[in-house]
């Protein structure tokens, strides 16, 4: 793994996360918080330096792991500031939550409302050029699950490649609607018909139908968070996209 | 190289007991006693709403209600109402191998519904060769007996699957015919007997019976525990070996179609099921227990 050495540092064995937020809701710190004892079984390895929501820290300090929420806004200029200080202060970004690996709900977004009618244009941090070497997973929800989450931070920890492979796909896939689900799972003849994306599904964009026991796809409730087809069971191996060899 | 043989059709085992309950459906009468004696808190599975299967939770022994048919769909549906609503932490799920695909991937990656991966207590594995909705079915039993029926009931009997119909006549359906009206991603499917659960449940001709393939040291110990705790009820005995070997004949006809088709699609450049490629490597070969014995000690 590419960031190996980078993240073992002998001299200081705790690993230094932050929570840095975008344009979001900030569910996905507040899932984060939701892990209650699990967390404190890996406080030992990892120290919390940075969060806007849980430390007084002001000034963003060097990080191992920037664990980032939100899309950039792109007519905020303390996004743009942010956006430079990531790429300059952290050796790894995951981006957390639909909004910051996909667009989430911030793709609907047209701005133009009180009280930042200024704010109209947002994109997923994922497609930022500047960050592109550093963001290494992505992981999809909104929010994620605290289990999710928890067992992320100790795959990280145990640099369990087999684990960590999925988000590491995620991190360049564009695949995160209920469209995605029905083209790359359903229409190529994979669907089984467990009902895992619609338990997976944070908005009952896609429910079960019981005559054809596949699922049915309600776009207009769709928050392209990413979880249905990362949940699907047909999905990892073709993830992103299939391979056609 | 695939070999056919009885380790990858029937996967490992422990033992296979043939099951016998007076009047009832021998895996209804199992999870109502482990539901009255507290061994689990809920169960997870396809039930049955007016002769329909619906995917249903069952927190109650009185309420519990086992489709017969292999109709089972959707059962993780109701995954986030056990788990998150419920608070369930002694889960059993009763449900074909592909709905375990699904509660596994969840129970891994904690994608889907939080904490699933401490809430299940038994998964027992149902032999399936193959899904198919209501319509496929009357299509097919129309297809094989060239009378418009509804199934009652699926069963294993000699080196076949066989239904019930609504007159009571049981009719053997052929592999073949069944393979061309099942789900198309069930055509792909090479875990028919539910590798990786705790036990596999073969439905018998007679209601009474049913065979209990147990895998695990999991489903070893419940159905020994049910046992203790209610000796009458449910009565077991080593099932003969030409009840195993009928199953696996019937499986090895089944997956030589599915290979066949597998292959097809390769032949079309299509992507295929995720059994041929190992991109996630050792979650995928215990996933798919192409090679490896256990699913539940691999992967968790």
């Amino acid at each position: 793994m590419f960031f190996r050495d980078k993240l073992i540092n002998e001299e200081e064995p705790k690993l230094k996360i932050g929570f840095l937020h975008f344009s979001s809701c900030s569910g996905c710190q507040v899932a984060f918080l939701d892990m209650f004892e699990e967390a404190v079984e890996i406080l030992d390895t990892v120290e919390l330096v940075y969060s806007n929501m849980l430390t007084r820290q002001r000034e963003i300090p060097f990080l191992d792991v920037a664990f980032v929420e939100g899309a950039l806004c792109l007519e905020d200029s303390h996004h743009i500031g942010l956006i430079k200080e990531l790429a300059e202060k952290s050796k790894l970004i995951v981006a957390i939550g639909g909004c910051a690996s996909f667009g989430g709900v911030r793709r609907l977004s047209c701005g133009n409302q009180l009280p930042q009618p200024q704010h109209q244009s947002f994109v997923p941090i994922t497609e930022i050029e500047l960050l592109k070497g550093k963001i290494k997973y992505a992981i999809p929800g909104c929010p994620p699950n605290p289990s999710l989450l928890y067992s992320f931070l100790l795959a990280l920890l145990e640099l369990n490649d087999d684990f960590l492979q999925p988000f590491e796909f995620m991190a360049s896939s564009k695949d995160a609607s209920g469209f995605d689900v029905i083209a790359e799972v359903v229409n190529k003849g994979f669907c089984v018909g467990c009902g895992t994306c619609a338990t997976a599904c944070p908005t009952r964009a896609i429910s079960y139908n019981e005559n054809c026991g596949k699922p049915t796809f309600n776009p207009s409730m769709c928050v392209h968070c990413g979880s249905c087809l990362a949940a699907c069971p047909q999905s990892f191996k073709p993830y992103p996209q299939p391979v056609y060899s | 190289m695939l070999s056919l043989n009885e380790r990858f059709l029937l996967g490992s085992y422990k033992k296979v007991f043939l099951a016998k309950s007076s009047g009832k459906n021998p895996i209804k009468v199992f999870f109502k006693l482990m539901l009255k004696k507290g061994l689990i808190d809920g169960i997870l599975t396809c039930g049955e709403e007016e002769g329909r299967p619906v995917p249903s939770l069952f927190l109650k022994a009185e309420e519990v209600k086992i489709s017969l048919l292999n109709r089972c769909f959707g059962v993780n549906t109701l995954l986030k109402r056990a788990v998150q609503k419920y608070r369930l932490s002694k889960l059993a799920v009763l449900a074909p191998s592909c709905m375990f695909d699904g509660l596994n991937k969840t129970q891994y990656f904690g994608i889907g519904c939080n904490w699933t991966k401490t809430a299940v207590a038994l998964k027992v594995g149902l032999l399936c060769m193959g899904a198919l909705t209501e319509t496929a079915q009357i299509a097919e039993i129309t297809h094989i007996t060239g009378k418009r029926k509804r199934v009652k009931r699926v069963f294993f009997g000699s080196g076949a699957l066989y239904y019930e119909t609504d007159d009571g006549e049981s009719v053997e359906v052929p592999p073949r015919v069944h393979h061309s009206y099942t789900l198309t991603a069930c055509r792909y499917c090479l875990n028919m007997s539910a590798k990786g659960t705790d036990i596999t449940f073969v439905p018998k001709e007679n209601p009474e019976e049913g065979l209990f393939i147990v895998r695990s040291e999991r489903g070893w110990y419940t159905l020994a525990q049910v046992q203790k705790l209610a000796p009458g009820e449910l009565k077991l005995k080593a099932a003969p070996k030409e009840e195993v070997e009928s199953i696996i004949s019937c499986l090895r006809e089944k997956t030589l179609l599915n290979i066949n088709d597998i292959l097809e699609r390769i032949e079309l450049g299509l992507p295929v099921p995720k059994w041929s490629d190992n991109k996630l490597r050792k979650f995928y070969r215990a996933w798919n227990s192409v090679e490896d014995t256990n699913l539940e000690e691999e992967v968790f």
